[in-house]
């Protein structure tokens, strides 16, 4: 046929123009993604320097049953001290999934605290998950099964946590999350002696 | 089963909790224009259901083999919709070929879904998610299919009657339509939550 | 002189044309998908608003310059390669710029490739006219377009929030509509604005 040569030069050139941006955006692309993790977590780690990508491989079984592989970042300070450990987890909310950052302290013992990657809950209601007086109930909490409550003391920080009035499955969502992203990603790195007993 | 239970509540999901149209805004523009009677909503909620399930395995297969990991990556979009684009004319040439019949009733929906958001919208939504598993890819492409037909099934019942009743001037054809879908996205927000 | 007037005059209905007479979500009905998506804050709807610019001004573009070589059957082909490609630049330079909003958006900007408004243009203006008056079309609806969707969204970000642009608008015994900012707000808030359109209009006519 003789006009598919048109198709032919115009898909060459359209497929350069796509290379030729790619090529000059993506480091800039690249980069706003890990500046965005790396901000959120040296809010709540604060000291951190740098994060260095863990290289051993850790899969842990999600909420619904899938395995998947988790990436843990090592945080160091500028003294090249690690002052903590952070992950991303996702799971299901309310409306639609919730992806969280978990930033844990050195010993993988007390959770520094997490923050909402994305999450697309009830404006006004489950959206609370990110505001202050609901996450501030993680921070200091101990790395391990975290219980939900209705009824409670929010200042206290222990295992339980206090929900947001009427965003119930919404708070819930969260702290499965947390729970079980933390209690798998412990386990497993206890296995593979990342973290010990006596680990630094 | 976990595999089959992991199934079936996505197809639950997709259809009743994240229905395409309610939740995602996709597949408007047929929404709208076709669903004044049941007849020809129920026949494009099909011919949707038929290419949207080709689609979306496609697509799939497309990322998944291609796309993901390589270089390639960027032109994603670009391949989907071509895919889709001829995913929409294989299923013409077939239909029309083999079953006349069925052309026949189709009418000229064939063409116009190509332009309809919810085919493109859900193969990027299954990119977005992440599924892994093809068959978990045709099981959502489908129940997307289904749950658009139930929408769109849903609202010419209701067209029909609101037919009959007395619409100010202003707000008869597009706006009622709207207000409409309105209030049963709001019916179908009470499923949220169902499934987790 | 008579002539250059004519001209001018036909430049600067056709940019019009896109804002109110011809305006495509109200008038045309078309791109209803993104109009209800992301017109939930006026922040999203304006950075939509300028992709589907930028995305209809170089496809009108192209398409005007290739409108002699198209043939019927690659026509369609042609619209729908270039816009892809376009969306796809356009989507890059969301992502390396802004990349919260790009987050925001997320699907919905690929979704300006089945954008009606963008190949309903590209069919029925700039494969039949020169590139002049396909630029100025391509920005008549385009901002006609923004507009639209900058309306829809301070509507349903100051009833659901109380605020435009982080701006406390609303007086502080305001009890925001949170419903606003769900599907229901923006089925029913697109829906009333059609009938008010639909009012002013054949008012006028």
């Amino acid at each position: 046929m003789q006009q598919s040569w048109l198709l032919i030069v115009a898909s060459f050139c359209f497929g350069l123009l796509i290379a030729v941006t790619n090529a000059a955006l993506s480091p800039r692309i690249r980069q706003n993604e890990i500046n965005k993790r790396n901000s959120m977590v040296t809010v709540l780690l604060p000291g951190a320097n740098d994060f260095i990508l863990m290289e051993e491989q850790i899969e842990i079984q999600s909420l619904q049953g899938k395995m998947e592989k988790v990436e843990i970042y090592k945080a160091m300070s500028a003294a090249d001290e690690c002052v903590g450990w952070s992950f991303e987890a996702v799971g299901s909310g309310f409306a639609d999934k919730i992806k969280l950052v978990i930033a844990l302290d050195k010993n993988f013992e007390k959770i520094a605290g997490f923050d909402v990657l994305s999450s697309n809950e009830t404006p006004g209601f489950g959206d609370q998950i990110k505001y202050d007086y609901y996450r501030d109930q993680f921070k200091g909490a101990p790395a391990g099964e975290l219980k939900l409550v209705t009824i409670g003391e929010r200042s206290k920080i222990d295992s339980e946590i206090v929900a947001i009035s009427g965003a119930t499955i919404s708070s819930e969502a969260v702290v499965e999350i947390v729970s079980n992203s933390i209690m798998k990603v412990k386990e497993q790195m206890r296995k593979k002696g990342i973290i010990g007993n006596d680990k630094q | 089963m976990d595999t089959l239970s992991i199934l079936l509540m996505g197809f639950i999901s997709i259809v009743v909790v994240n229905n395409l149209v309610f939740t995602k805004f996709l597949g408007i523009c047929p929404y709208l224009g076709v669903s004044g009677r049941i007849d020809m909503a129920f026949g494009m909620g099909l011919a949707v259901t038929f290419v949207v399930t080709l689609s979306g395995t496609l697509t799939w297969l497309i990322d998944h083999l291609l796309l993901i990991g390589t270089p390639l990556e960027v032109t994603r979009y670009v391949c989907f919709i071509l895919v889709i684009a001829g995913a929409v004319q294989l299923v013409e040439m077939y239909l029309r070929k083999f079953f006349p019949s069925l052309y026949e009733s189709f009418g000229i929906f064939l063409p116009l879904i190509t332009t309809n958001c919810a085919i493109l919208g859900l193969c990027l939504f299954i990119n977005l998610w992440g599924i892994d598993s093809l068959l978990e890819a045709v099981v959502l492409s489908f129940g997307a299919g289904i749950g658009f037909t139930m929408a769109i099934c849903i609202m010419a019942g209701i067209r029909e009657n609101l037919d009959l009743a007395d619409v100010p001037d202003c707000l008869k054809g597009a706006p009622i339509t709207l207000i409409t879908a309105g209030l049963l996205a709001m019916a179908f927000m009470g499923f949220a939550g169902m499934i987790r | 002189m008579t002539n250059s007037n004519v001209k001018t005059s036909r430049y600067w209905q056709t940019l019009l044309a896109g804002l109110w007479r011809e305006n495509p979500v109200f008038r045309l009905l078309l791109g209803m998908c993104p109009t209800l998506a992301v017109t939930a804050a006026v922040k999203p709807a304006l950075t939509m608003g300028c992709c589907v610019i930028f995305v209809l001004i170089c496809s009108n573009i192209i398409v005007s310059l290739m409108r002699n070589l198209l043939k019927p059957h690659l026509r369609i082909l042609m619209f729908t390669l270039t816009i892809a490609t376009f969306v796809t630049i356009a989507d890059l330079f969301l992502k390396a710029f802004v990349p919260r909003m790009s987050e925001t958006l997320g699907p919905y900007v690929p979704l300006i490739i089945v954008n009606c408004i963008i190949i309903g243009r590209a069919e029925a203006c700039a494969s039949k006219n020169p590139l002049l008056i396909s630029v100025v079309d391509a920005l008549g609806m385009g901002v006609g377009f923004t507009v639209t969707l900058c309306v829809l969204a301070a509507i349903r970000e100051l009833l659901s929030t109380g605020k435009i642009f982080e701006i406390q608008l609303m007086p502080d015994a305001f009890v925001p509509w949170a419903a606003m900012s769900m599907p229901v707000g923006a089925f029913i808030t697109l829906g009333l604005m059609l009938g008010l359109v639909n009012i002013v209009a054949g008012r006028k006519a």
